[in-house]
């Protein structure tokens, strides 16, 4: 056995695509000084329990924390997946933190992946669960996904701060990705949703309908929004409410916001325990400002919206080796983040061509040849 | 023809064919039975089917069949110029190898080689390049060869038939991705009859066949003439080789990889002063096969082991396809060669040095000193020249070069001829090859080494700008600002266009920071300060779109812990979209507005994507003066031609999407022309519409590529998608060890191999792995072999298994005679479906087949998952009813908690359970005899009752460790002769050490004792008896004391019985007697008829293998003149 060299980084930042490529490419990383200078050192929870998701899916992994919990040794193993597995995603971020780099841990791996996820399905820091079905699966598509093993069922929601949510995740394996150019954005021709009310009147949700159509309705007809009222078991453990809206373009682009309107966390809040219960705000302003949200992502321009690009970019570098073209609206700085990473990790860089015309930015790439090498030949 | 004979003047009498008689007849007659069968039958309904189900039989087979010979389509990603195809010329010693490749190169080039060593490129044709290659004599330089030869040209010595070398070399080259395979049958000139000539090579021909394919192409070299092969076979020969083509194979399409031709070592010359083993620097140069080659990427050294790439460069191509000439076939002076390692070629530059190779024909002494420097040939030396000629000749001191030749002498024994045998002839004729002469060899080789290191110290410090094309737009630009100094407006300008240009680098920058353009090649160090010196300007002029990018560069620094949050929308600072202005802007972009905008949108960016970045807006600080896209005019007269271009290519790509969608959308066109010839035909047609589809595709998908490539700058594009193939590059290593520097040598080619995503982990491998057959053991598990995957020899320790019904992985000790079996070892990982070579044995000198095994990788996994059975056994201690106190079987309680509920048995067959641990009050009384309580007793449970004499059994599975072992060959640190030594078997060392085989006493098969077993009487208890019905009861009958009274009394006889009685014996007598003799007699008899009867059988039977005899070889004479017949 030969020594390990470990890829040494530093700080918590990225820590998803981090390990995400990591595993893909079976670089052993060493991450320092994670979160150092905080008051409370170490990783935060859901860094664990993301760790822990990994050495789930995972053959032979080696997770080494220290003390301080301020330095990482992470030596991938095979990915391996497999069904009747089970996570809990913990309350400290939503469901959608994990999910993103599941997905494309699932497609490279051994078995087609079936896990229930649980902890908390929508939340305003990151991507909800509904966006994940109406955005991001038609996305991977795009990369030669087949379509009939992408599942997600949401069989309880739940919100902050305690949760409570339950997912089903099915995700199929692949060969390999096919290249795209992607640079159509179309233009809108439907716009779809779905607002969601847990442990709180329906008439929330209705609200947040009728505002959000109020904004479209000058701009498009075909808008459908659809309400979902959960009760008891499946609405998880603590109320809230929130609208998820997805804009379908004429070239089967979706650009999705999402937004989820919940008391804070806890530990947050420990505190101030006087005023323990902030208000919230109307159902009516989330539904507009959810909407103007959407139209600004329309704005922006690029066939995805900002929250899909760093997923985007991963796709196009995981590529096999050809060229893959899409235009996205102004980078993210997550983006950003993102495609730093890919070069660090896949060398893989990207031709970045801004369009002053549209604004948009458009991104080239030539794919690293992945291939899924731990599927077993017969 | 006949027309043209009869232009040239000479009429020859023209063949007057028979009109009559027995000839003319029969030929009628065949004409007409031709006519008839080729044109209407006579009866067609007869042929028509008959059967719907036949019909349908016959359709779904001919469709099959149709199917059957689709393959996949291969992606075929190389852009551009092919590099050169490699040629490996292989055979045993003594076949030809050198001189084929020597007569090739002279019909090639014209000229003369002296001596082969290491790659020689060679111009063949105006779009073809072919790279030939000696492989070498031992089995890893024939690894080696096998995975980079395009074409292997497999020499055969005709006279002595087929050697082990050529079979062992296609089985290498089978397992890693079968390229094309010539044979070439030389020495043919040793049979003088032509009979058996003609016999050898028929049979020859069919051996080869069936090792290939039927039909695969042995060539024939009929023997020399002045010391080469004659002429007109070498012409054909190369005909054959110019028009072959090669198949792309997986393993390479996926890997870079590069055959040294040229190899420097670059370590400064003080290092290796203060320290003569200190790691050295070298420089590898080659073309880049396989597939792309990024700056990053690891590489495999064969027989080294792994390094990072320190720098790549790009090199001018040293044997470029001749330019585009009109002219059909080469000019005399385009026709190139390169060989660096045999000393010969053109001008040469490159960065460490520039060599110069005058021709012999100019020179008078170089020839000399090629010829290997000892004959004078009385040539007049000036007595400087002799001295300056002995520098530059003398390299190594003189005691180092005593060295090597002590080496040479010893390492030349004779060789043992390898025959390939067949069948079950054993004969081994054990030719000694000639000592003097490769003793000669050896000498010239030395020599030659010494000319090129002179020429490598001639120029060491010449820097050269060798990939000047790189760098000279930038130099331009440096160019232009100086010039623009004097005149302010006109430098302004410049400036702004140039800030214009490098928008989209600026982009890059912000996004990828400074580190990305920065690399280690000298050609680009140019380009980066000209980049610093623009960045200074672009504080005062900066491009509108950069300024709003700016703030993503704070993003840069910073906090390192920022939280990963893919949503990055704040919904606070949201415009007010109620607005009508607001959201009438955004109107466009909905299926409600203007369509024609949206295209437009779309279009506009489509098409403008280069023009774009020219035309935008930019604000000069200085004047306050807006430079809004009136410049694109004067900028735009360079660019004309690159926008004709990238329109050319635009269009051409749009034609081809187009083809392929009007294919998807009617692929009945093909099939209605198709429809008037016969109805097979349209089944076929439509079957492969999916095919042609996918071929489209693929096409469509590399036009993208390339038109996608093209229009990026050439440093941009090195970044994108790396070096590509067919360059010749420059690899620079660092911290190889000394050994490869001292024990290279040319003839033995290096392959440099790039390590693909996650190939560089350790792990272990499931393979499955089939003996090979002409091996003559099984394998045995653990077992050091050493196995070629990839680029890769490593040794490593196996673990044998096989899978069983359920899916468990069960150990095998040795490898199943005829089977495959899977195989696991711990080794650097290789994806699945690589394939895998195994040997055991590395040296020269064994007759034996040396592949041991073949096998490819299944999957590889962290963990091994194999076991094998385990039987625990166990003596009852107590037994009560159906329970009983088991000993021996566990050592502790904990152990028996392991095995609670495990099934176990009796050697009766009576089944049972482990329940638990045994208490210590049941049977297993320690405290009150004062000792320990002893552990490990288990309570078990049977179906019946067990007897203390039963022996318990528990069957189990354990896991088997595979060991984590393995050894990278390092065959390129050693001397070349010397068999490399890794881990030696246990076998091995057993009879290094003159041991014995342990051997186990148990072990031992006994004759089985089993004593007759005694059974007390049966007792039935009292009570019982009481209840029995009197049947049944035991009855206790006493015996009497004193006997009856028949018994007792005597009989006495009459005097007339008495005598009865004696006649009656007499009589029983005398029949007794008659009837023993009678017996005998028919004993006689009946032998006497066997006898016979053995002697006719024995008759019969010679006379029958007579009769079969004579009628096989009748049959086989027949057969031989059938075959002479249809050869003829």
């Amino acid at each position: 056995m030969g020594k390990i060299t470990y890829k040494r980084l530093k700080g918590s930042q990225n820590m998803r695509q981090r390990l995400l490529l990591a595993t893909l490419k079976s670089t052993p990383v060493l991450i320092e000084d994670i979160h150092a200078d905080d008051t409370l050192p170490g990783l935060r929870p859901h860094e664990i329990s993301l760790l822990r998701l990994f050495e789930k899916l995972t053959d032979d992994c080696l997770i080494e924390i220290n003390e301080t919990g301020t330095k990482l040794k992470y030596k991938p193993g095979i990915i391996v997946g497999g069904s009747h597995l089970v996570h809990d995603c913990g309350v400290s971020r939503a469901i959608g933190y994990f999910l993103e780099p599941l997905i494309l841990l699932g497609l490279f791996a051994r078995k087609t992946l079936v896990i229930i996820l649980k902890g908390i399905t929508n939340d305003s820091k990151d991507p909800s669960v509904d966006t994940f079905r109406s955005t991001t699966f038609p996305l991977l598509k795009r990369f030669g996904v087949p379509s009939e093993g992408l599942k997600l069922e949401i069989t309880s929601r739940g919100v902050s701060p305690h949760g409570g949510g339950e997912v089903h995740l099915t995700i199929p394996t692949v060969q390999h990705l096919t290249a795209t150019m992607w640079t159509d954005e179309g233009m809108v021709k439907r716009i779809r949703g779905e607002a969601f009310t847990t442990r709180v009147s329906v008439q929330l949700g209705n609200e947040m309908i009728y505002a959000a159509r109020g904004i479209f309705n000058r701009l498009l007809p075909d808008v459908y929004i659809a309400s979902d009222y959960r009760k008891r078991s499946e609405a998880g453990n603590s109320p809230g409410y929130g609208i998820s809206l997805v804009a379908e373009t004429t070239s089967g682009c979706c650009i999705s916001a999402d937004t989820t309107v919940s008391y804070p966390r806890g530990d947050e809040e420990e505190d101030i325990e006087g005023e323990e219960k902030t208000e919230l705000i109307p159902a009516a302003d989330v539904g507009e400002k959810l909407a103007s949200g959407l139209l600004e992502e329309i704005e922006k321009g690029g066939v995805v919206d900002s929250t899909h690009q760093g997923l985007l970019f991963l796709l196009c570098a995981l590529c096999p080796k050809d060229v893959s073209k899409v235009r996205v609206g102004k980078l993210s700085p997550y983006g950003i983040e993102t495609l730093r990473e890919i070069r660090d990790f896949l060398d893989v860089q990207f031709v970045i061509k801004p369009d002053p015309s549209t604004g948009t930015v458009i991104l080239k790439c030539w794919g690293s040849g992945m291939k899924n090498l731990s599927r077993k030949t017969t | 023809m006949a027309m043209d004979s009869g232009a040239d003047g000479q009429s020859h009498k023209a063949h007057r064919s028979r009109h009559s008689g027995a000839s003319a007849k029969k030929k009628t007659k065949a004409k007409n039975k031709d006519q008839n069968s080729d044109q209407k039958q006579q009866n067609p309904k007869a042929f028509a089917f008959r059967s719907n189900a036949k019909a349908k039989r016959l359709q779904s087979r001919a469709v099959e069949k149709e199917q059957r010979r689709l393959h996949l389509p291969v992606i075929d990603r190389t852009y551009g110029e092919l590099p050169p195809f490699v040629v490996v010329v292989q055979g045993p010693p003594q076949v030809g190898k050198s001189l084929l490749i020597k007569t090739l190169v002279k019909h090639y080039t014209k000229h003369n080689l002296p001596d082969v060593r290491g790659p020689i490129t060679i111009v063949s044709g105006k779009q073809r390049r072919l790279q030939f290659v000696e492989c070498p004599n031992d089995i890893n330089g024939m690894i080696d060869a096998a995975k980079f030869a395009d074409l292997a040209l497999l020499l055969i010595d005709g006279s002595y038939g087929f050697e082990m070398e050529t079979f062992e070399f296609l089985n290498i080259l089978q397992v890693h991705g079968f390229p094309k395979v010539m044979g070439v049958l030389t020495h043919l000139d040793k049979f003088k009859d032509v009979k058996k000539l003609k016999k050898t090579k028929q049979r020859l021909k069919h051996r080869f066949w069936t090792e290939i394919y039927d039909g695969a192409k042995l060539f024939y070299l009929s023997g020399l003439i002045h010391g080469k092969y004659p002429k007109r076979e070498v012409h054909n020969l190369a005909r054959f080789i110019s028009v072959m083509k090669f198949p792309p194979l997986s393993w390479r399409t996926s890997h870079p990889y590069i055959l040294v031709d040229r190899f420097e070592d670059v370590t400064p010359p003080e290092r290796v002063q203060m320290n003569s083993k200190c790691d050295r620097n070298v420089t590898l140069y080659g073309y880049l096969r396989g597939c792309n080659l990024k700056k990053g990427t690891k590489v495999h050294i064969a027989g080294v082991g792994d390094f990072s790439l320190a720098g790549v460069t790009g090199l001018s191509d040293p044997c470029p396809l001749p330019s585009a000439a009109k002219k059909k076939g080469l000019r005399d002076k385009e026709k190139l060669f390169y060989a660096p390692m045999s000393g010969l070629g053109d001008l040469l530059y490159d960065k460490d040095a520039v060599y110069i190779n005058i021709n012999d024909h100019f020179v008078q002494y170089s020839k000399a000193d090629e010829m290997g420097g000892t004959t004078n040939k009385g040539n007049k030396r000036d007595v400087g020249e002799v001295m300056v000629k002995s520098l530059q000749t003398i390299k190594n001191p003189i005691d180092e070069k005593l060295e090597k030749t002590k080496i040479s002498l010893f390492s030349h024994n004779g060789r043992k001829r390898r025959k390939a045998i067949f069948g079950d002839g054993v004969d081994h004729s054990n030719h000694k090859s000639t000592d003097e002469e490769n003793e000669g060899d050896e000498d010239d080789d030395g020599d030659d080494d010494n000319d090129e290191g002179e020429n490598d110290r001639s120029n060491e410090d010449n820097e050269s700008c060798s990939g000047s094309e790189f760098s000279d737009g930038d130099e331009e630009d440096l160019k232009s600002e100086e010039d623009g100094m004097g005149n302010i407006s006109k430098w302004r300008a410049s400036l702004v266009e140039r800030a214009s240009k490098k928008q989209n680098i600026n982009l890059m920058q912000l996004v990828y920071g400074k580190s990305a353009s920065t690399s280690n090649t000298a050609t680009n160090e140019v380009k980066d300060d000209s980049e610093n010196e623009e960045s200074d300007d672009d504080e005062f002029f900066k491009p509108k779109g950069q300024r709003a990018k700016n703030s993503i560069e704070g993003l840069d620094g910073g906090n390192i812990n920022t939280e990963d949050c893919s949503k990055s929308t704040k919904f606070s600072e949201l415009k007010n979209w109620k607005e009508e202005e607001v959201y009438e802007s955004i109107r466009d972009r909905f299926v409600t507005g203007d369509w024609s905008k949206g295209a437009l949108r779309n279009q506009m960016s489509e098409a403008k994507t280069e023009e774009d970045d020219m035309d935008g807006d930019f604000e000069d600080l200085e004047t306050g003066e807006k430079y809004e896209s009136h410049q694109k005019d004067d900028s735009s007269n360079g660019e004309i031609q690159k926008e004709d271009d990238d329109a050319i290519e635009d269009r051409r790509l749009k034609k081809l999407a187009l083809r392929a969608k009007f294919d998807a959308q009617y692929p009945f066109i093909k099939e209605t022309d198709v429809q008037n010839g016969g109805k097979f035909h349209r089944s076929q047609a439509n079957d492969s519409g999916y095919y042609d589809k996918l071929k489209e595709e693929i096409e469509l998908q590399k036009q993208i590529n390339i038109a996608e490539l093209e229009d990026l700058d050439e440093t941009t594009r090195l970044e994108i998608e790396g070096f590509r193939t067919g360059m010749y590059l420059r690899l620079e290593v660092h911290d190889v060890p000394f050994e490869m520097i001292e024990y290279f040598d040319p003839c033995h080619p290096i392959l440099v191999g790039g390590i693909g995503l996650g190939e560089e982990n350790v792990g272990y491998m499931q393979t499955r792995l089939k003996r090979h057959r002409w091996h003559k053991k099984v394998l045995k598990t653990r077992d050091p072999i050493i196995v070629s995957i990839g680029w890769r020899r490593y040794q490593t320790t196996p673990v044998y298994a096989i899978e069983d019904q359920n899916g468990r992985h069960r150990m095998l000790k040795y490898t199943p005679e005829h089977m495959h079996c899977l195989a696991m070892f711990w080794g650097p990982l290789a994806p699945p479906k690589t394939g895998v070579l195994a040997v055991q044995n590395l040296s020269d000198n064994q007759a034996a087949f040396r592949i041991i095994a073949t096998a490819y990788v299944l999957e590889f996994n962290h963990a091994a998952r194999i076991v094998k059975k385990i039987k625990l056994v166990g003596y009852p201690c107590k037994i009560f009813k159906k329970t009983a106190l088991i000993k021996d079987m566990f050592t502790s309680d904990l152990e028996v908690a392991r095995f609670e509920g495990a099934a176990i048995r009796t050697v009766s067959g009576i089944r049972g359970q482990v329940k638990k641990a045994a208490k210590e009050e049941i049977g297993n009384q320690p405290k009150k005899k004062g000792g320990q309580a002893r552990e490990g007793i288990a309570r078990c449970t049977f179906e019946d009752r067990i007897l203390m004499s039963d022996i318990v059994f528990l069957r189990a599975w354990t896991q088997v460790e595979v060991p984590q072992f393995y050894n990278p060959l390092t065959t390129s640190l050693q001397p070349r002769q010397k068999t490399w030594q890794g881990m030696k078997t246990v076998a091995e060392l057993r009879r290094e050490h003159n041991l014995s085989i342990p051997v186990n006493k148990d072990s031992f098969y006994k004759p089985i004792e089993r004593k007759p077993r005694k059974f007390n009487p049966l007792v039935i208890p009292k009570a019982l008896q009481a209840d029995l019905p009197f049947e049944s009861k035991p009855k206790n009958i006493s015996h009497r004391k004193r006997p009856l009274l028949e018994d007792r009394r005597a009989v006495v006889m009459e005097p007339h019985e008495r005598k009865v009685h004696a006649l009656v014996q007499h009589l029983q007598l005398i029949r007794n007697d008659k009837m023993k003799k009678r017996k005998l007699k028919e004993e006689q008899k009946r032998k006497d008829v066997e006898a016979q009867r053995a002697k006719d059988e024995q008759v019969l039977r010679k006379r029958r293998r007579e009769e079969r005899q004579g009628r096989y070889r009748e049959q086989d004479k027949v057969k031989k003149k059938i075959r002479r017949h249809v050869e003829a």
